[in-house]
């Protein structure tokens, strides 16, 4: 086995290295998943970058407690950028790639409706997604959603209503 | 919480069990974070460094742009001060 990159002998160095190796083996499996089901194309990158990102804010993060809700965010807007980037980026290309990011391996534990509703969700906007993901599978609260995409309460209930509608409609044209 | 609601949570839930983190995710993830800090350092000591070569290399040239004859501040040729006589 690889050892580990030497630790450094600095106090407040070492209070980071061992907070951020907490984190990670309290929140790294959330945050994975809650990049694969926003629709992510390299989900360990986007954590990774996460994490880094925490890696370097340290000093000013207020408590760990934090950081679960700051990872959170951090993912959703890194996940809707590369997302955007990939959408631009295939506008560019001759023959596209297929437009869902759920694994084929992922999927393949799904039943059908289950994966006509996926497949449905991938294909909304991403804030919609967003709402819906954060709502439906981490059941977090309105106020919790709106801070984590970084947008108002009133916008949460309008795209959480238009991505369940856009929803509905799929499952009823497939009944 | 409508059917589609049910069955959106219990689709969320199902894909999101199948997803399973790499054993070494977290050795992978801190080569990554030390690598790039090492870089972000070394790049802003090499920007540091070029900034303050460059401002003394300026420095140095504006100083050897003054005149090199002696510059005449006060010439002394104008009519001189007589001393008060008490």
């Amino acid at each position: 086995m690889e050892p580990l990159a030497p630790a450094p002998a600095d106090p407040a160095e070492l209070e980071r290295e061992a907070g951020l190796a907490r984190l990670f083996e309290l929140h790294y499996s959330s945050m994975l998943r809650l990049a694969v089901l926003l629709g992510a194309d390299d989900p360990e990158n986007v954590v990774a970058e996460a994490y880094y990102q925490i890696y370097r804010k340290w000093r000013r993060l207020r408590d760990v407690e934090a950081a679960e809700a700051y990872l959170r965010s951090t993912v959703c807007n890194l996940t809707r950028m590369r997302i955007r980037h990939l959408q631009v980026a295939r506008k560019h290309v001759e023959n596209p790639l297929e437009e869902t990011a759920v694994s084929a391996e992922s999927a393949a534990l799904l039943r059908d409706d289950q994966r006509v509703l996926i497949d449905a969700l991938q294909q909304l906007p991403s804030r919609q997604r967003e709402a819906l993901v954060l709502r439906h599978w981490l059941g977090l609260k309105e106020s919790e959603i709106a801070a984590a995409m970084g947008i108002s309460g009133g916008s949460v209930k309008t795209h959480t209503s238009r991505g369940l509608a856009a929803l509905n409609q799929a499952m009823e044209a497939r009944r | 919480m409508n059917d589609t609601e049910r069955e959106l949570s219990e689709a969320l839930a199902a894909l999101a069990d199948g997803v399973r983190p790499a054993p070494d995710a977290y050795r992978t993830a801190r080569g990554e974070w030390l690598r790039r800090e090492r870089r972000r350092r070394l790049v802003l000591a090499v920007l540091i460094t070029v900034v303050f070569a460059l401002a003394t290399l300026i420095g140095l040239w504006v100083l050897n742009q003054t005149p090199s004859h002696p510059g005449v501040i006060f010439s002394g040729l104008g009519p001189s001060l007589t001393r008060p006589t008490p």
